[in-house]
């Protein structure tokens, strides 16, 4: 038995090594200057727009979608009566579970039409994918906020909606802002609703959501399927990037976690 | 002799001699004038939790200034009817209060009464320390007043300072105001939840077991700090140990369940009279140790 779970452990891992093997090594050799700095229009080229593109996609998705979610999770475990707790609980449990290519459908169907293909549509996306991991998450945060603290306040004379604002969602800010960077961490490496909604582009756009945008996952996708090594070696890169972006995030939401301050 | 006597009186000594050793006895004492005020007035007060009635028909009075101690087994809802005196009850979901709550003779449930005025008016310790974990000692004490929207600085500052003062902490943190409050001991903690309680200036303070959580020593200290408080406060504490309720109270109610599992009071009265000589024979029971 030990044995067997010890081969399969192996098993599992191996690729996972494989994987992160395969990307630093072919990803090393391109990791210039220029690969930061330049477009890639630009010669010698670069990814530049991609990487700004993707910050800018999913910073604005966060911004749009954290106040909301946020909210939402304060009226879920503060307010709600437990019937509505629990049936809107169910809703976003089904929407962490949607597929993210339904949501890019949904998206290409239903924003497109309005917003066009522009970075604007593909915020849309990214931030419907978002908002369930922050609902979620801040719910789970604040109630870790044990009842004493809410107590406490309430017998001190203040208000309810001080209470929650000034005391619970005080205690519970780490954990709010841990939620806040899981969901950017997610957002950032999401692809389907992308390729339906912003489509890329080989310039480089500064906070314009009228019009497409390049991003790291769409520079992955258009690049794997290239001839020309270079420019293979840049979808490398790329991917590279995502990967430590997202461990990056991943660290710190730990680390925050371990430190957390709710007790 | 008479003479003697009319001096006394005009120099108000006899008065201040009387009011002192007496005010133990006066909350209970149906001698008591009616027409002085009751800190806290309760006729036929019921708890529900849902259906479950956890307080049935209490009645009571208790003196202004005075420490009353509540007694009685665990489950006899002690707890309940204490947050029944600052609605601190109707925060959980399902729960009513029935009967008569007099405040200084204003009744607390009454249509006008905001609940966030009561809580105010009325503070609460509770059984386990619970600073404000994220919040500096400075921050916990004055939470209370910021949360009020107290904003000008030196009155925070000179609250937290007389409030720390008065709960008998201000030396041990002087110099460590901007530490957390969870960085201090239990029996500290515990004093800081005191210093915050009182530092909104409420008429009443009610404590559920200040010291189940603390070791001798700092019971020794909150128990100090509850007599120190009583010259300023009406303080009602809820405690299962009998010395304590000795060392600190002039009055204690004695409660107990009925079958239904009802909080009921059995007798209150002078706490010298209920540890030596109660009428009930349940309380005298109790107290002994033969039930409970
Ligand atoms: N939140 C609640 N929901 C339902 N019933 C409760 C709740 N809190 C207390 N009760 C019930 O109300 C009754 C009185 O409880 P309460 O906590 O007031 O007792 P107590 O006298 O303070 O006991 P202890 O000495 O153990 O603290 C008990 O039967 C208890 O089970
Ligand atoms: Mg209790």
């Amino acid at each position: 038995m030990r044995l067997s779970a010890l081969i399969a452990t192996i098993a599992a891992i191996i690729p996972l090594i494989a994987l992160i093997y395969f990307v630093i090594v072919r990803a090393i050799p391109w990791l210039d200057a220029e690969l930061f700095v330049n477009n890639p229009l630009d010669k010698p080229s670069g990814i530049s727009n991609a990487i700004f593109g993707s910050l800018q996609l999913t910073t604005a998705a966060i911004l749009a979608v954290s106040p909301i979610g946020v909210l939402a999770a304060i009226y879920l475990n503060e307010y709600a009566s437990p019937r509505v707790a629990s049936w809107s609980e169910l809703v976003i449990d089904v929407m962490l579970g949607v597929p993210s290519i339904v949501v890019g459908m949904f998206a290409f169907m239903v924003v497109v039409p309005q917003l066009g293909v522009s970075a604007g549509s593909g915020v849309v996306a990214i931030g419907i994918l978002m908002l369930p991991i922050v609902v979620r998450t801040t719910q789970e945060v604040l109630r870790l906020v044990p009842s004493s603290v809410r107590e406490a306040s309430l017998a001190l004379g203040v208000p309810v909606w001080k209470t929650v604002i000034f005391v619970v969602c005080r205690t519970a800010f780490s954990g709010i802002l841990t939620a806040v960077i899981l969901a950017y961490s997610r957002g950032l490496g999401e692809t389907a609703p992308l390729l339906l909604t912003v489509r890329g582009t080989f310039a480089q756009n500064w906070l314009d959501f009228g019009t497409t945008m390049n991003a790291l996952p769409l520079t992955i996708y258009s690049y794997s399927g290239a001839a020309d090594s270079r420019t293979l070696g840049q979808a490398w890169a790329a991917a590279l990037l995502l990967m430590v972006l997202a461990l990056a995030l991943n660290i710190v939401v730990r680390a925050r976690t371990v430190n957390s301050r709710v007790a | 002799m008479p003479s003697d006597e009319s001096i006394k009186t005009s120099t108000g000594v006899t008065t201040s001699r009387r009011t002192e050793p007496v005010s133990a006895e006066k909350a209970a004492d149906d001698a008591y004038p009616t027409s002085s005020k009751y800190a806290l007035e309760l006729n036929n007060v019921e708890a529900f939790y849902g259906t479950f009635r956890a307080v049935a028909g209490v009645s009571l009075k208790i003196a202004p200034k005075s420490v009353t101690a509540f007694i009685g087994p665990s489950g006899c809802g002690k707890s309940t009817l204490l947050r029944v005196l600052n609605r601190m009850h109707e925060t959980l979901p399902g729960t009513s209060v029935k009967g008569q709550t007099l405040l200084d003779g204003v009744d607390l449930y009454g249509p006008k009464v905001d609940p966030v005025r009561a809580r105010r008016l009325v503070g609460m310790v509770f059984q386990k320390p619970n600073p404000f974990p994220t919040m500096s000692i400075f921050e916990n004490v004055i939470s209370g007043l910021r949360l009020g929207g107290v904003r000008s600085k030196s009155e925070l500052e000179s609250v937290a300072e007389t409030s720390l003062r008065k709960a008998a902490i201000w030396d041990e943190v002087k110099d460590k105001l901007h530490q957390p409050g969870t960085s201090l001991s239990g029996g500290q903690q515990q004093r800081l939840c005191i210093a915050r309680t009182i530092a909104v200036k409420p008429e009443i303070v009610l404590m559920d077991e200040p010291c189940s959580a603390l070791d001798p020593l700092a019971t020794l200290k909150v128990e100090e700090l509850v007599r120190e408080l009583a010259v300023d406060y009406t303080i009602v504490i809820v405690t299962h140990n009998m010395q304590q309720a000795s060392r600190v109270s002039d009055t204690t109610a004695f409660f107990s369940m009925d079958e239904q599992r009802a909080g009921y009071l059995v007798e209150m009265d002078a706490t010298s009279k209920i540890f030596t000589n109660p009428k009930e024979s349940l309380t005298e029971g109790y107290i002994a140790g033969r039930f409970g």
